[in-house]
């Protein structure tokens, strides 16, 4: 039981940055139409700048605060590339985001050089009813679980989350009351960054990052995000615990080497499933 | 079949009287090169023709490389382990295509790297294909008791290849399947209305990019005689991508070109960068930012890519006048 | 005679090769309600883009004085968020959003404030619409085929709306109308538009008696 409840939170706090990872996803699409395929590495970069600023002595909070915005600086360079030159299909900026990633490697590694980095987070164990776990996982949970509060209310409860939503609803009537559709893809772009970024802070001190992870983050997020069409954040949230929960229990009780495939195969059969469901322009000739 | 214009003779010609001219690094370049080519030849027109964007296609080279790797160090033919490379790569085309060629754009993106992440994993997991540290000790391809060990030999085998490709390829497109296709790439809607069986022409499609694949995995193998998951990296599809989009997608010369420009640039920039003096990560930095850039700037400025925009400013002199 | 608040002088807009709009010269004065009718294809549209800023002219001039607010051919809902909401956008540029004004000129609109835009009959997204556009208090209302698709009561309902903000507020309109009768009926003066040219303007009354508009849109014999 013990056992049990020691991968549950284990897998809560992996699966909250897969949601967060993936909340990026379905922002940046919900607004622009875009898949970002540099999500993964916003939290790349951020997880790095923590470790290098933490090396030169900046406090806690302050260094992981400063990542995250720089994430979210590094979201409005990616949206710029993307969505910034008019005429860019949603496709073509899927490709251009791709680039993106791959620039990120060759500045990364520039920087960072290609080893693996990591640095601590919340020192001390706690016991959960009965269950050891490092206390850092309960931080991962409680951030989350306060920054997807705060989107929530943002797109609920206030005119800008309201504009997000309207600009890619409708952007010939968004641009009729005078939204300006490009800037709030621009400004979703930097949502995503922040929350790619928030996702490989908290996630760093648990599970080392290397330059190249980003392809296992954004695919992990790919995979919570499409269990609620790529545009619901509560079905992201939802997917992502789940995924991080199965993950858990299969390295726990089977093996660790078929963790990874857990999120992949469930992505592929979620794609797959959800693409029966809609019709096929036509299989066979009449 | 078209008489081939002066410029294909042309290249085809320089093209076999160039290895008889380089070094042994150089002549290794040239195999590299030309197996790119082939994979690329093959994803362009899956993306040009049948619209899917697959960021897996170094799966199928994986594939077509330990299918040869594995015949050949069972010591079964390896003239065999050639011919199976581009087949067992076409069956699992096949196989998986059926469902996953439902999915669009950006799904199918991510579901084809998904694929090759699960393959990725299997092989390291896989004790009787090397696992993780690889399959080693991989035979000379051997054609009616002739070896072929030395580089030269595979630098022909590889054009050989790279031509079977192109001709393949430009029949393949030139067919009644291949106008069907480029109605496919116009409107999907209007092609099903005229009756072009969309799903089965896009996995028709699926499954020759993947044997072309395959077939370059399969010379890849006996090559260098060694392959390991750490070989065929979710990077390598993303250069294959970069190169089918550099050279412009749905263009068999473009597939070509693509390949050539990228990969030599490339070699350009590691020489550069493995120079005296320039620090250790120098190499891996300049081709990632020059993958990145080439991707993003042709995106953005050449959608068409590279050889449809050269075409426009000078077409090709043809002997047969064509008919338009 | 007042200022006016729309001045469009020898406006020519091209998509491409084609010409969409060929010199058209037209004006509104403040507090006037003015039609402007045509056929489909006419280039209606065109004009109303190209008085929002959504589409600029190939050479002319358009001058708007005061602010214009632009009702949508479709009405053009926001249709995942309430009404409430979609009105609320309408206000995007301006500090304050308080919706009250809107649902003491529109009182239709109160009872289904909370509902999602997108599940409204198409007279209630019409009103919304207009509701929208009355948000930026504007000076001048600039009306994409209002009467498209809607039962003539729910038509006549929102000509009533119009003629009251016109005559309390000093709102002047734009109407573009495939509905020659009710824009006649409605305004005071017209323009009718073909093939991307003004080919007649009068007051009403005036077109409402000419032959030539009689036969091609009011249905013949009047």
């Amino acid at each position: 039981m013990s056992e049990f409840l020691q991968y549950l939170i284990t897998g809560l706090g992996v699966g909250c940055a897969f949601a967060l990872i993936g909340s990026g996803l379905v922002v940046i699409y919900r607004v622009t139409r875009v898949v970002n395929f540099a999500q993964g590495a916003f939290a790349v970069i951020a997880a790095m700048t923590v470790s290098s600023l933490l090396g030169s002595g900046v406090p806690h909070g302050l260094a992981e605060a400063l990542a995250v915005a720089l994430a979210g600086l590094v979201g409005l360079l990616v949206g710029l590339t993307a969505i910034g030159k008019p005429g860019t299909s949603p496709q073509s900026a899927l490709i251009v985001t791709l680039g993106a990633a791959v620039f990120a490697y060759a500045v990364e590694i520039l920087i960072w050089g290609d080893q693996p980095r990591s640095f601590p987070g919340l020192p001390a164990s706690v016991t959960v009813l009965g269950a050891r776990v490092q206390s850092h996982y309960l931080l991962i949970i409680a951030a989350s679980a306060l920054v997807f509060l705060a989107m929530a209310l943002l797109f609920a409860r206030t005119d800008l989350g309201k504009a997000l939503t309207a600009a890619a609803a409708n952007p010939y009537a968004a641009r009729i009351v005078g939204i300006d559709v490009r800037r709030m893809g621009l400004l979703s772009f930097v949502i995503g960054g922040a929350l790619g970024g928030l996702a490989g802070v908290l996630v760093t001190p648990v599970q080392q990052v290397t330059f190249d992870g980003d392809v296992v983050l954004v695919v992990s997020g790919f995979a919570a995000a499409i269990l609620g069409d790529l545009t619901r954040p509560a079905a992201t949230l939802l997917g992502g615990l789940l995924l991080g929960v199965a993950q858990a229990m299969v390295a726990g009780y089977l093996s660790t080497s078929y963790q990874s495939e857990v999120a992949l195969v469930l992505m592929l059969v979620v794609l797959i499933a959800q693409a029966a469901r809609r019709p096929m322009i036509q299989e066979e000739p009449a | 079949m078209t008489r081939p214009r002066p410029g294909t003779l042309l290249t085809a010609a320089a093209t076999l009287a160039l290895p008889l001219l380089l070094r042994d690094d150089h002549l290794t370049l040239y195999v590299l090169l030309g197996l790119s080519a082939m994979v690329t030849i093959g994803l362009s027109m899956l993306m040009g023709y049948a619209g899917q964007v697959s960021l897996g296609q170094a799966s199928f080279y994986a594939l077509g490389g330990y299918a040869a790797g594995l015949i050949g160090v069972h010591g079964g033919p390896t003239l065999l382990g050639l011919l199976a490379a581009p087949a067992v790569a076409a069956a699992v085309a096949l196989v998986v295509g059926v469902p996953i060629l439902r999915l669009r754009g950006h799904q199918l993106a991510f579901a084809t790297l998904a694929l090759q992440l699960i393959l990725l994993s299997l092989l390291s997991d896989a004790t009787w294909a090397g696992g993780a540290i690889g399959l080693q000790g991989i035979p000379h391809l051997s054609i009616a008791g002739v070896e072929l060990d030395r580089d030269i030999d595979y630098a022909y085998l590889t054009w050989a290849g790279v031509a079977v490709t192109m001709v393949v390829a430009h029949n393949l497109m030139s067919s009644r399947t291949g106008r069907g296709l480029r109605a496919l790439a116009t409107s999907e809607t209007a092609a099903a209305a005229g009756g072009v069986p969309v799903g089965r022409y896009r996995l028709l499609v699926f499954a020759v990019s993947a044997a072309f694949a395959g077939l370059a995995g399969g010379v890849y193998a006996y090559f260098v005689g060694y392959l390991a998951p750490g070989s065929f990296p979710v990077l390598l599809s993303v250069q294959f991508v970069v190169m089918a989009v550099v050279g412009g997608l749905g263009t068999i010369w473009g597939g070509l070109f693509g390949a050539a420009a990228v990969t030599l640039l490339v070699q350009f920039l590691t020489d550069f960068g493995t120079r005296p003096g320039m620090p250790s990560y120098a190499p891996g930095v300049l081709s990632y930012a020059v993958y990145a850039v080439l991707l993003v700037l042709v995106v953005l400025f050449l959608p068409q890519g590279l050889v449809p925009a050269v075409r426009k400013r000078w077409p090709w002199p043809r002997l047969v006048p064509t008919r338009r | 005679m007042s200022d006016p608040v729309i001045e469009v002088e020898e406006l020519t807009v091209r998509y491409g090769a084609a010409v969409a709009l060929d010199a058209v010269s037209l004006d509104v004065r403040a507090g006037e309600l003015v039609a402007l009718i045509g056929p489909n294809g006419a280039g209606k549209s065109t004009l109303v883009n190209t008085l929002s800023g959504i589409l600029s002219p190939a050479s002319g001039r358009v001058t708007v004085t005061g602010r214009l607010a632009h009702v949508p051919e479709g009405r053009q809902m926001f249709g995942s968020l309430t009404v409430d909401d979609n009105l609320r956008l309408g206000a995007w540029r301006d500090r304050d959003r308080s919706t009250d004004r809107i649902y003491a000129i529109l009182p239709e609109l109160a009872p289904v404030r909370r509902r999602r835009a997108g599940l409204l009959s198409g007279g209630q997204q019409q009103m919304v619409a207009l509701g929208r556009a009355l948000m930026g208090r504007p000076r001048v209302l600039v009306i994409d085929e209002m009467s498209l698709g809607l039962a003539p009561l729910v038509v006549a309902g929102l000509a009533t709306h119009l003629r009251a903000l016109n005559a309390e507020e000093g709102l002047a309109v734009l109407l573009i109308e495939q509905n020659a009768r009710l824009a006649l009926e409605l305004c005071s003066r017209a323009y009718v538009l073909e093939a991307g040219r003004l080919v007649a303007h009068g007051t009403a009354a005036e077109l409402a008696s000419s032959p030539a508009v009689v036969a091609a849109y009011l249905g013949g014999a009047a």
